[in-house]
């Protein structure tokens, strides 16, 4: 693992309509790292997550990529489960067949190495024999699955995840954050949002937390230890 | 039966209106399919009342000698009145929603109305209303010459071969936005291009059969295939064969009963709707009743005995 920095934000302001959720952040998310993105209701988690994405144009400041075989890298996105609406009538495997969009033209057929390549990638996350039922009808560790897989046919370098465990019973999570971990020891860069303290501490090694309008960085050990958090949260009783 | 052979025949006097029937049948549910999966029902309403609109519009600067007559070109004009102000309003629809100015209901209602009034204002005050431009506006089924049947079955030829060729791409900026932006699609064109196809279709089918029936056809097949169909092409298939099916249908049941053809299609397509939703519903209602009842044989539950009175 290196320390050199896939992402650097450099005084950036994020929001939305002109509206700044966070000013000038200054982060550097390292190759190689799994890190952590903690943070109350509003706090601007996902809108942090969506502008380094590209999908919230940046208000203010700069997001610098590096170079990873002379190109820029692939960031995976893997969203909230909630945000798919039934109607689509589309399979688990045509949700993950559309990861392989970037590498297939505009008006061109996914040929037979993609289509392999992404029953490979059901295959990894476990779930391979779902892939011809609808995706509006799976569960939501399952959902969660095929989400991961559709990101990791995008051939990533940077696995970016809005609380992939939310609202999934505890035996699923558990296994969706064995499945992060495994995909992170193959060498994906992974940022994940989420709400439990208890799982962030247990399987990532960075933290970014934002509090009340500041961007708090470091390691688990240095932020996620109880004097630690008691200092943050004095700081909002104060 | 008489009827069927009388209008597949290729000497029948009304084939063209029968191959345009055909042609707005296949054609709209293909669109509109989009529609539905974007919850824009609304605007499956409005843009065919926008699209006449366009047509009265284009009549009214014609009468007024703002447009100089030529030769003909009659439908020329109300193709070009009604695509022009179509995509305008797609553009302006769209551009309001990028903006997240008011809300998206509010604004395609408002939309509807004014232009059902502005048609209705042009078309009083337009000398040529009373004549054409009026069964124009119900959908002029009856009279379809040649080269109008031509550059309808070009145009929706056009637009279902772009609609083939880059499903991928309108299926994914639909389905997840944001994913496409993720994967350096330009969601913005592609938006352009669908609402462009759309727009197109809608004006070729409000010129050759009315605002109503573009608007049963584009909506009632594409909601009724997504009771029964299983993936998306199946929903594309069912939808496209179910529009020219009950357009053929309609037209024959029109000809043979002396009714208009536009509405007998819609309520043609309206009882087929309720008929699979029913039937839908109750091989539901069925099945579980079935699953329950086995579940409970093979548990050995017995019913409770009717006490004896």
């Amino acid at each position: 693992m290196t320390s050199e920095p896939l992402i650097s934000l450099e005084h950036l302001d994020i929001g939305y309509d002109q509206t700044p959720v966070l000013r000038d952040v200054q982060l550097s998310l390292e190759r190689g790292s799994f890190t952590g993105l903690l943070g109350a209701n509003g706090s601007g988690k996902s809108t942090l997550i969506k502008t380094i994405l590209g999908i919230i144009p940046p208000l203010a400041g700069e997001i610098k990529f590096g170079r990873i075989d002379n190109r820029k890298p692939i960031l995976g996105y893997v969203p909230q489960r909630e945000v798919f609406d039934p109607i689509y009538l589309v399979s688990s495997f045509e949700v993950v067949l559309m990861g392989a969009s970037r590498r297939v033209g505009p008006g061109r057929r996914f040929n037979s190495a993609e289509k392999q390549f992404t029953m490979k990638c059901l295959q990894q996350t476990g779930v391979a024999n779902q892939s011809r039922k609808r995706f509006s009808q799976l569960s939501g560790g399952q959902k969660q699955r095929v989400l991961i897989a559709r990101a990791l046919a995008t051939k990533p370098d940077l696995l970016l995840l809005d609380e992939p465990t939310a609202g999934i019973d505890a035996a699923a999570a558990e296994a969706i954050m064995e499945l992060l971990v495994s995909l992170h020891k193959d060498g994906i860069t992974i940022l994940m949002v989420n709400h439990d303290l208890h799982t962030v501490r247990r399987y990532v090694r960075q933290v970014i937390w934002l509090h009340q309008g500041k961007v708090l960085a470091g390691t688990v050990e240095e932020l996620l230890s109880p004097q630690k958090i008691e200092q943050i949260l004095e700081l909002e009783i104060s | 039966m008489e009827t069927l052979r009388e209008i597949v025949d290729p000497h029948f006097l009304l084939r063209n209106s029968v191959y345009v029937s055909l042609l707005v049948g296949f054609a709209c549910p293909l669109v509109g399919m989009y529609l539905v999966l974007r919850r824009l029902v609304f605007l499956g309403v409005a843009l065919p009342q926008v699209s006449s609109c366009g047509i009265a519009c284009a009549f009214a600067l014609h009468s007024w000698g703002i447009i100089p007559h030529f030769e003909h070109g009659e439908n020329a004009l109300a193709f070009a009145g009604s695509t022009i102000v179509t995509l305008a309003v797609i553009f302006l629809l769209s551009v309001l929603e990028r903006r997240s100015r008011g809300i998206v209901e509010g604004r395609v209602g408002t939309v509807y109305v004014l232009a059902g009034a502005w048609s209705i204002l042009l078309l009083v005050k337009n000398p040529f209303g009373e004549h054409g431009l009026l069964d124009r506006l119900k959908g002029e089924i009856i009279a379809v010459s040649d080269l109008d049947l031509g550059v309808t079955a070009g145009t929706y030829i056009l637009v279902c071969f772009f609609l083939w060729l880059f499903n991928k791409e309108f299926l994914l900026i639909s389905f997840d936005r944001d994913m496409a932006v993720t994967l350096q699609k330009n969601v913005i064109i592609w938006d352009t291009f669908l609402f462009l196809l759309i727009g197109l279709t809608i004006s070729m089918s409000v010129l050759s059969v009315g605002p109503l029936v573009t608007f049963g056809f584009l909506l009632i097949p594409p909601l009724t295939a997504h009771v029964v169909a299983s993936s998306m092409r199946q929903f594309a298939v069912i939808a496209s064969l179910l529009g020219g099916g009950t357009a053929f249908i309609g037209f024959a049941l029109a000809y043979a009963w002396d009714l208009p053809v536009g509405p007998t299609d819609v309520v043609l397509l309206g009882f087929i709707y309720a008929f699979v939703f029913l039937s839908k519903r109750m091989v539901t209602v069925i099945g579980r009743w079935s699953l329950a009842h086995q579940s409970e044989r093979s548990a050995g539950f017995s019913p409770p005995q009717r006490p004896n009175r």
